[in-house]
């Protein structure tokens, strides 16, 4: 440490305490840089690389969208605006809207809930519970690739070991009385239970977390009150819990609407369709039918609305600093 | 004397479910590690049964001489390692000029981090294609890591800025006092007292990228594939081929368990400030 750089001005016995004016004054009289120079060029290349690989293929998806054909040589021309009326009209893209909705409406109710629950569990228990919460959080360091497969062959007809568990606790009459994966009707259901497989721990952590930090007096205070059990936990805790709440519905609503490789895997987006999402449409509009200015344009509209729908939630339900 | 029996009564029916709840979690994962040690024709037995009736590697052997597959292994590492390094490289100082000095700079790549995990990996996925194609990068590790480092990225300057929020300016001011230079000052003292979040940053930028899935099925196709990829092919190659992915999905995981393993506590609290912080 006492090697020093060459930038570092020399100790002086009457420096001036580091920070003050003085210091600055001089420092700069050095040609050294200021404080908000120094910054800028500490967060510079991280703000290039993320122009570069976020900014530029964003731009990128826009200019696309205005044009048809495929992307390279010939065949390309520029279509205005019709690239997104396609994406507006098309039966198929507006049942994947749909689909991603109830997906993501699916996913994030059961998280919470089922999170929440566990939360208050392990909350109750206390410390002494550590191992069985470390056990829980395993889920989170899988590969959605890995869950989706795993819970592919949890759910197999016939074969699956979901049927088989549930006929031998005689809910189902037959293992092959429920096609988790080929109904159309159950498949959207299907394909989220991976999804909140990997992620209620998450929902649990943060949830723990924020518990953790509703200070004790106000549990005794409103028992004093006469508050007992669902009362205490409608009118203290979730109450309390509402910021920590409301990100972790953000974060993970942001992530549900995004899913992609966990139903890729599962099902392909199949049966008829029945469990594709914008994503996967997205996907296929692009590789599968070759279409990329229906599928920029379609990602360009599902990019702005989730942006928009984020910042509502953000602003409305979060307000950062506006409550204690 | 009755109450107290109660109060046990309620604390071990509490106790038994949690044990359930955990039990059911641990389930399906268990499953998956019983079911590679079964002989490949029991893995898809009708009925199937939870535990092996005879124990067997034979599903191990047949996935790792599957062609492409430990050369996935191998991608899959190498991918991982460049993205968490750039991410780290970038990230540490961005970090530290966003909560040090609460610069515009920062607060905008603060927001624009923020906006980033919010687009659709689709969206910057298709685009990437071309551009790294334009560049001569594709099929390559290098440019799997680039794409993937828009991941990490924003989510390692976010759990940094948190970590380093907890770090007093006055150790700034004193290394500065002793004639550090401001940058020397970020590397030989901030950076060792933060050195446990900067860890936990890593491992979860390291984990970002090894479970990653979609850019990985874009950008690669026979060189640079990664095993999320190769374990995804088994299904469409070999039909149900279950025993040996199985086996390949374990393998997978060992890597992210044991890191988990190593930095449980730490990841915890990494876990929750990148949940109440983006």
């Amino acid at each position: 440490m006492t090697r020093t750089a060459p930038v570092a001005p020399p100790r002086t016995p009457s420096a001036p305490a580091p920070g003050t004016a003085a210091v600055r004054r001089r420092s700069r009289a050095r040609g050294r840089l200021s404080d908000a120079g120094y910054a800028t060029l500490l967060a510079a290349p991280a703000a290039v690389v993320l122009l570069a690989l976020v900014g530029w293929p964003l731009v990128k998806l826009v200019v696309d969208s205005l044009y048809t054909g495929s992307g390279l040589g010939d065949g390309r021309s520029f279509a205005g605006l019709d690239n997104y009326l396609t994406a507006l009209t098309d039966p198929g893209i507006r049942a994947a809207a749909g689909r991603t909705l109830a997906y993501t409406v699916i996913v994030v109710t059961a998280e919470l809930v089922l999170g929440l629950a566990v939360a208050l569990l392990f909350h109750r228990l206390g410390p002494k519970a550590r191992i069985l919460q470390t056990l829980f959080l395993y889920p989170l360091m899988i590969a959605p690739v890995v869950a989706g497969l795993l819970w592919r062959f949890l759910m197999i007809d016939n074969v699956g070991i979901v049927n088989e568990l549930l006929t031998r606790v005689g809910l189902l009459d037959n293992p092959g009385d429920v096609s988790w994966l080929s109904d159309p009707d159950l498949v959207l259901f299907s394909v989220a239970l991976p999804d909140i497989w990997l992620t209620t721990s998450f929902m649990t952590l943060v949830l723990y977390a924020g518990l953790q930090a509703i200070p004790p007096d106000l549990y005794e205070a409103a028992r004093l009150d006469g508050a007992r059990g669902l009362r205490l936990l409608v009118s203290v805790t979730l109450p309390l819990l509402r910021p920590v709440i409301a990100v972790a519905l953000i974060i993970r609503g942001v992530d549900a609407a995004r899913a992609f490789d966990v139903i890729l895997i599962q099902t392909d987006g199949g049966p008829q369709s029945a469990s594709e999402t914008l994503s996967l449409t997205i996907y296929k509009t692009m590789v599968s039918y070759n279409d990329p200015g229906t599928a920029a344009a379609t990602s360009t509209l599902f990019m702005i609305v989730m942006m928009l729908v984020a910042m509502v939630a953000v602003l409305t339900i979060w307000r950062p600093g506006k409550e204690s | 004397m009755s109450h107290l029996l109660a109060a046990r009564i309620r604390t071990g029916l509490l106790w038994a479910a949690a044990v359930a709840v955990v039990a059911l979690y641990a389930f399906p994962l268990g499953y998956l590690v019983l079911t590679s040690f079964k002989p490949a024709v029991d893995a898809i037995a009708v009925p199937p049964t939870v535990l092996p009736q005879r124990f067997s590697l034979d599903n191990y052997l047949t996935a790792l001489q599957r062609p492409g597959v430990t050369a996935s292994f191998v991608n899959s590492v190498s991918t991982a390692v460049i993205a968490t390094l750039l991410s780290m490289a970038l990230a540490i100082p961005a970090a530290w000029a966003i909560t040090r000095y609460r610069s515009r700079t920062g607060r905008i790549l603060m927001a624009g981090s923020l906006l980033v995990r919010m687009a659709p990996a689709v969206a910057v996925g298709i685009p990437l294609v071309t551009i790294l194609g334009a560049v001569g990068l594709t099929d390559t590790p290098t440019g799997l890591a680039l794409a993937q480092t828009t991941v990490a990225l924003p989510l390692s300057i976010w759990l940094l800025a948190s970590f380093f929020e907890g770090v007093p300016r006055e150790i700034e001011e004193a290394a500065l006092v002793d004639g550090c230079g401001r940058f020397t000052a970020l590397r030989r003292v901030i950076l060792p007292v933060v050195s446990g979040g900067v860890a936990v940053t890593a491992i979860f930028a390291f984990l970002a990228s090894w479970n990653e899935f979609l850019f990985a099925l874009l950008l690669t196709s026979v060189r640079a594939q990664t095993t999320p990829i190769a374990i995804a092919n088994f299904q469409s190659q070999f039909g149900l081929d279950w025993g040996p992915m199985t086996a390949l999905a374990t393998l997978y995981s060992v890597p992210a368990v044991v890191l988990t393993l190593l930095l449980q506590r730490r990841i915890v609290a990494g876990l929750s400030l990148g949940a109440v912080k983006g």
